[in-house]
């Protein structure tokens, strides 16, 4: 990875691109109505391949202004949930969620998509399956839609595919959602060193990278953690950056970890999960990375 | 560039070392004074309450989470019990003028009456001072303060962050579990979680 750059203008248009593409394409584009916006089941393979896990996707298109929310909302709202009703033998995992936007500029800042995401979800298809030309994936979701009011919704989906014991292939028709769905998941983070201090009211998340990094945002996974509205505040330092979360009011006990997706220059999206290091209980304890420097600057604590 | 970075640490050390605005409420701290004026027309001064226990409940008719506790009575149910037990009720409306939610005091004097609600006063917040006060996120968040004026709760009304009305019946409700424990002179077990809801629609904020 590089430092950041521009590239979201691009992105954008691309993805723009993409949706009239597929708007010319008119196929596929039949989901069922949610509050301001279309909800659809998709699969990433052509049947269910006994034996080999695949993947299901919610697609959902929002109308201009409106949002869904992320598994962690942030200071309001809540996340899409799914009942699945899958034949005995397909087993689904739990969503994968691509990094969300800050939603808000206020005293009140949410989590969660605008215009179109794909939520999607691995499923395993055990050995146990008959083969069947016309299976019935069903699933009901809940969903909360909110612009300046929030709508709450309901859609009972459905999808028939057949089950074969031939090797899977993918659908071309639903290649690029799933596609752009894997795009925006959050990566492991690299061989990067990651250290959290918990300093009175902010923790301060440092993070040892060699490429200069000028925009990083968190989102915890967590609720009542960090104070969701808060400026974040980015510090770049000589081989990484500190990044200031002030804490949640609502966090009254210490935490032992902080977890969550760290987003760099826009577009980069990192899982981190990283040890709460208090600055009392440290001494001689070797904490990694950009941490120990800046305490061995900072000489011994009164 | 090094011009940025030196930029950037200024206005991070800036940040760092200002005061808060206002002093929000917090958990286990002095609940910050206020004087609003009712729907009913009377002024009420949250200091002449000392001595009693006093729930804050931030309201917005048009909220579906705030609808589930309404259409079910449930809001209703609690007003009654605990300011039959002397406890005082506020229930709060922060949208600002233009905003969802916003009322005038003769629109939420009717929906009092219409939904057989039954707080002690409903306050008038447009300017959003209130809310910002006591930082309210959501509606329908919850604060209960103690006779002593200490925050003793803030947060959720429950444990079931849904609109579903249906996942009222075996919720555990964080403001009667505040208010038991705590006239029961009892450590409150949940002094503080998340407040679910919908977003407070405070004058000029675009959420």
């Amino acid at each position: 990875m590089k430092g950041c750059k521009s590239s979201r203008r691009f992105s954008s248009a691309l993805a723009f691109l993409v949706a009239l593409l597929l708007c010319a394409a008119g196929a596929q584009a039949s989901g069922s109505p949610i509050p301001h916006g279309t909800l659809e089941l998709i699969a990433e393979n052509k049947w269910i391949a006994i034996g080999h896990p695949f993947y299901l996707g919610l697609h959902f298109q929002l109308e201009r202004g409106w949002h869904i929310y992320w598994v962690n909302p942030g200071d309001s709202g809540e996340p899409p949930r799914v009942t699945w009703k899958l034949p005995a033998g397909l087993n689904p995992g739990v969503i994968e969620w691509p990094a969300p936007r800050r939603l808000g500029t206020s005293s009140i800042v949410d989590f969660g998509y605008e215009d179109a995401v794909t939520l999607i979800v691995p499923v395993r298809a055990e050995l146990s399956l008959a083969a069947q030309p016309l299976a019935r994936l069903g699933a009901e979701i809940k969903v909360l839609v909110c612009r300046e009011i929030c709508i709450p919704g309901k859609a009972q989906l459905s999808l028939t595919l057949p089950i074969k014991s031939r090797p899977p292939a993918p659908d071309a028709r639903t290649r690029e959602l799933f596609a752009g769905a894997r795009k925006d998941l959050p990566q492991p983070a690299p061989n990067w060193k990651f250290s959290v201090d918990d300093a009175k009211d902010s923790f301060v998340l440092g993070a040892n990278v060699a490429p200069q990094i000028t925009q990083a945002i968190f989102f915890p996974l967590a609720e009542a953690q960090i104070d969701n509205s808060a400026p974040q505040n980015l510090q770049p330092l000589a081989g990484g950056f500190r990044l200031t979360l002030r804490k949640s009011d609502r966090l009254l006990k210490p935490i032992e970890r902080l977890k969550g997706v760290l987003v760099l220059c826009g577009n980069q999206a990192y899982l981190i999960d990283v040890p709460v290091s208090r600055r009392v209980a440290q001494k001689n304890n070797s904490s990694s990375g950009i941490h120990e420097i800046q305490s061995s600057r900072e000489g011994p604590q009164k | 560039m090094k011009r940025s970075i030196l930029y950037t640490i200024l206005v991070a050390v800036m940040i760092c070392t200002a005061p808060p605005l206002v002093a929000a409420a917090k958990v286990g701290q002095a609940a910050p004074d206020f004087t609003a004026t009712a729907s009913n027309g009377k002024t009420f001064r949250l200091y002449d309450y000392r001595g009693k226990y006093v729930v804050l409940e931030w309201h917005n008719n048009g909220c579906p989470y705030v609808g589930k506790h309404y259409k079910s009575g449930n809001m209703q149910r609690l007003q009654k019990q605990w300011t039959g037990r002397s406890v005082v009720w506020f229930t709060i409306i922060s949208s600002g003028p233009g905003r969802q939610g916003y009322v005038t005091a003769s629109e939420e004097n009717a929906y009092l009456v219409k939904m057989q609600a039954a707080p002690t006063a409903a306050l008038l917040d447009p300017t959003g001072e209130l809310g910002h006060l006591y930082d309210a996120k959501t509606s329908p968040q919850m604060v209960v303060i103690n006779p002593q004026g200490v925050v003793i709760y803030d947060g959720a009304i429950d444990d079931k962050p849904t609109t579903d009305l249906n996942d009222i019946t075996g919720a555990t409700n964080y403001v009667t579990l505040a208010l038991e424990q705590a006239m029961a002179g009892k450590q409150v077990d949940m002094p503080a979680t998340r407040p679910y809801g919908c977003s407070v629609k405070y004058p000029g904020s675009t959420h």
